[in-house]
């Protein structure tokens, strides 16, 4: 565990040194803020209350995805393909971490320094300027936080997938287009999973997808109370479980058919 | 006629040692179209819910972001790789465009032609036409005559800011900032009619950032929603005017970052 947060903490100072264009992304978010909140503004007058959610509750919903938008995405499949391609990778599986384990603590270091450079300015800047309210309670609090951490958890293991994949094929664009796509349209960070229709919503809430911004932003703005966050968290867990699993199996045969390149 | 002799002359040799990479071509293709397929499908979900967006009905949204697609779909073809710019500045490729017998800026926009964006032009076509016949339009010559006109002048718009963005590399050294900091005003413009949003956006978009000049304007004239009672009625028939003068305020600011250009040495 010791040695996990060491790989973590290199990979953060690593990002905190290179990163000019997050910086910048700080300042883009607000205008995102700004405009999502006046489409559902706008929507909104022509059906108050919709699907028993206020405004209110659906503008922080908007928001507050703004503010988390860049979390999830850590990319360990580009670093996995990069080493692939290059050769280095031999490098990485001398380090005296697992790889998987490895992969994860450079995620963890990358998604740690969005959370401190990124997600919390961006959420003061949504809070003070664009309506984002405060979780109702500080336990609402609490479930969010660990729903963002545990939505953070499985999306990385479906990017750890993509890599896995990428290591035999030697190609990550394509399929990484196709998992942005996806995750895009069922995570409900632009349109909450609620409005979508018949076999589209059913299908949206078996995928895997929903855990990183529906889940935790259903129980912060409390469209998800009682019982249900309780059910959505198990979820999130069952995903979890399921996808370390195969990232593991996968992980062993990957790595005896790596083939190394250059020299 | 030796100028553009010459542009093809580079786009002929771009293209060729691109299509090396067949299999990245298809999926390329595959990749923007299903991105487009999933932006779309949202905004569908949203708009049917709540039946129209503002007096937005999908298929005007969807003409609407159609419409842009088009305009841009020209701009990222031929011309994408003016983002670049810093990047030459700073290797100094750009010295080399200096060295050669022939105009710099023909030879930085003839230096690649982003060949995947042909899909972009192929959906941009087919929601148009999607959008024509499901709200029944029939236009006339007049009107088929401003289509062409606003597509071309959406090119000439969104080239001309970030070839003024980019040239901002010429005296700051980098430009990547700026295109950060506009990408979120492009996209907001590109999927929702800007009347839903705030005046202080709607006078940035219309102004020092015109981007409202390359979907919502037209769009307005083309979908009979310009509303003759109001004093701005006339903004939205602009989009070629405004197309004019920002290729004049580009030519010339070229022209004034050529002459004090000094090289990044080395």
């Amino acid at each position: 565990m010791k040695l996990f947060w060491a790989f973590a903490r290199q990979h953060f100072h690593a990002t905190a040194l290179y990163r000019v264009d997050f910086w910048l992304r700080v300042a883009s978010t607000p205008i995102l803020m700004y405009g999502t909140r006046w489409v559902w503004i706008t929507l909104y007058t022509q059906r108050p209350g919709a699907f028993g959610v206020s405004l209110q509750q659906m503008v922080t919903y908007a928001v507050l995805s703004m503010a988390i938008e860049n979390l999830f995405y850590t990319g360990p499949q580009y670093y996995m393909a990069q080493q692939a391609r290059s050769g280095a990778i031999d490098a990485d599986l001398l380090k005296p971490l697992d790889f998987h384990f490895h992969m994860l603590a450079r995620s963890t270091g990358e998604m740690l320094f969005r959370i401190i450079v990124i997600a919390l300015p961006a959420m003061l800047v949504g809070y003070f300027l664009f309506d984002l309210q405060l979780p109702a309670t500080l336990q609402t609090g609490f479930l969010f936080v660990v729903a963002i951490l545990l939505g953070y958890l499985v999306n990385f293991h479906l990017e750890f997938l993509l890599g896995s994949v990428a290591l035999v094929t030697l190609e990550i664009h394509s399929i990484d287009w196709a998992f942005h796509a996806t995750a895009r349209f069922f995570s409900g960070q632009f349109v909450p999973l609620w409005l979508f229709p018949g076999v589209l919503g059913l299908l949206a809430n078996i995928l895997p997808f929903r855990s990183t911004f529906s889940t935790p932003l259903s129980i912060y703005t409390g469209v998800v109370t009682g019982g249900a966050v309780t059910e959505a968290i198990g979820f999130q867990m069952l995903w979890l479980i399921l996808l370390f699993i195969i990232s593991r199996w996968l992980w062993e045969r990957v790595q005896a058919r790596i083939v190394l390149q250059g020299g | 006629m030796h100028v553009i002799q010459l542009y093809f002359r580079l786009i002929q040799i771009s293209l060729l040692s691109r299509m090396q990479y067949r299999a990245n071509f298809i999926a390329g293709i595959l990749g923007l179209i299903v991105w487009n397929v999933i932006n779309l499908g949202l905004i569908g979900i949203m708009v049917t819910q709540f039946t129209s967006l503002k007096d937005w009905t999908l298929w005007e949204l969807v003409f609407l972001y159609c419409l842009w697609i088009l305009g841009h779909s020209l701009y990222s073809l031929f011309f994408s790789h003016t983002r670049q710019l810093e990047n030459y500045l700073i290797e100094g490729t750009f010295d080399q465009f200096l060295l050669r017998p022939a105009s710099p800026l023909i030879q930085l926009l003839g230096r690649e032609l982003e060949y995947i964006e042909i899909a972009d032009m192929f959906i941009g076509l087919t929601g148009i036409s999607l959008a024509y016949a499901q709200l029944g339009l029939h236009w006339d010559v007049w009107k088929w005559s401003f289509f062409i006109i606003a597509i071309i002048s959406g090119t000439i718009i969104v080239l001309a800011i970030n070839l003024l963005i980019a040239c901002s590399a010429f005296w700051t050294g980098r430009s990547r900032g700026t295109f950060i900091i506009v990408s979120p005003f492009y996209s907001l413009v590109h999927q929702y009619p800007v009347d839903i949003f705030g005046n202080a956006f709607r006078i940035i978009v219309s102004s020092l950032l015109p981007v409202a000049f390359m979907n919502y304007y037209p769009a307005l004239v083309l979908l009979d929603k310009v509303d003759h009672a109001s004093s701005g009625w006339w903004l939205s028939y602009m989009s070629p005017v405004v197309a004019l003068i920002l290729l004049g305020i580009v030519s010339g600011v070229w022209r004034l970052a050529l002459r004090q250009y000094t090289s990044s040495g080395s």
